[in-house]
């Protein structure tokens, strides 16, 4: 009887499991992460090349910024989803995109109200407003975003989530050191987190998908 | 011991290949042909031979189109196929409670 209940017992467990499994998305991850990595990395250097310093031109730049490497990204997914015959709107790639859309909307109100307000904040609050806690603002909310989708993809997902909160929360914490000018702090923020932890979590991804393919 | 809950087990939920499509459909309102073969290590035409038999048993619905001139098949379950499901899923919980310490 025991036997009985124990063979019920693992066919419940393969059901979840796969079940889990069919509501993942995992479509070219390594790809996207790579992509805004570079992209970030890029970006950081030529914003700092170019000396975009005023809060205004950096938040104007950085909005252009993303809108690239979402370009990019909703691409790469195409491709993905063309190449291997699958819908582009699958259910997964729906849950992600819902997961992700409450701090990417917070995101972008709270860009839209720092932008209206740093032409006529006194000099040292604009740069404060727009060039220190907006880049960090970016970096907690992406975290938020990454830890939601988190439920609906891999289980590093979530702790890359995680990294982006903390290490932003960090960074916000030990305040803005003294030697900092904005210029150099703000685009180093935004190449770090968005340039250099996306490409580490590319070259990752890369290889560990490809040696679970060639198990 | 009572041994209805066996006797009322789908044959053909139970197979192990089907009950993996099923499980992923469940999950998933539509899902592709390539996505569930990829997903179970299953070759085109071990899947296509299972998905045959769940849809003639009415349990599946397939679906064939055409996305930028390429074919793409997906695959849901039916009104029934999930019917069919929640009662496998029913029973195998009723074995394990039955077999339950305490339990007649």
């Amino acid at each position: 009887m025991v036997m009985e209940s124990n063979w019920a017992a693992e066919h419940l467990q393969v059901i979840r499991t796969l079940m889990e499994r069919a509501a993942l998305y995992r479509r070219a991850l390594a790809p996207i992460m790579i992509f805004n990595g570079v992209t970030g990395l890029a970006a950081a250097a030529l914003g700092w090349t170019l000396k975009v310093g005023s809060p205004r031109g950096f938040i104007l730049y950085w909005a252009g910024v993303s809108g690239v490497t979402m370009a990019g990204s909703f691409l790469l997914v195409r491709r993905q989803a063309l190449k291997d015959s699958e819908p582009f709107w699958s259910p997964p790639t729906r849950r992600v995109i819902q997961a992700l859309l409450p701090p990417v909307v917070a995101g972008l109100l709270i860009s839209a109200v720092v932008l209206m307000n740093v032409r006529s904040a006194p000099a040292d609050l604009g740069d404060a407003m727009g060039m220190f806690w907006l880049p960090l603002s970016w970096v907690v909310l992406y975290g938020c975003a990454f830890h939601a989708a988190g439920f609906f993809m891999l289980r590093g997902m979530k702790l890359f989530g995680w990294a982006f909160i903390l290490a932003g929360c960090g960074v916000f914490a030990l305040g803005i050191p003294d030697w900092a000018r904005p210029l150099d702090y703000a685009h180093g923020i935004m190449g770090f987190f968005f340039g250099g932890l996306h490409l580490a979590y590319g070259v990752y991804l890369y290889f560990t998908e490809q040696r679970r393919n060639d198990a | 011991m009572n041994p209805e809950p066996f006797l009322q087990i789908d044959r053909v939920i139970h197979e192990k290949g089907r009950l993996a499509i099923m499980s992923m459909l469940a999950a998933s309102p539509v899902l592709s042909f390539t996505e569930m073969r990829d997903a179970l290590n299953m070759t085109d035409g071990n899947l296509t031979t299972h998905i045959r038999t769940l849809q003639e048993t009415g349990y599946v619905s397939v679906t064939k189109s055409f996305q930028n001139n390429r074919p793409l098949t997906t695959c849901s379950l039916t009104a029934e196929g999930k019917k069919a499901f929640t009662s496998y899923i029913d029973l195998l919980e009723q074995i394990i409670r039955q077999n339950r310490p305490g339990q007649k």
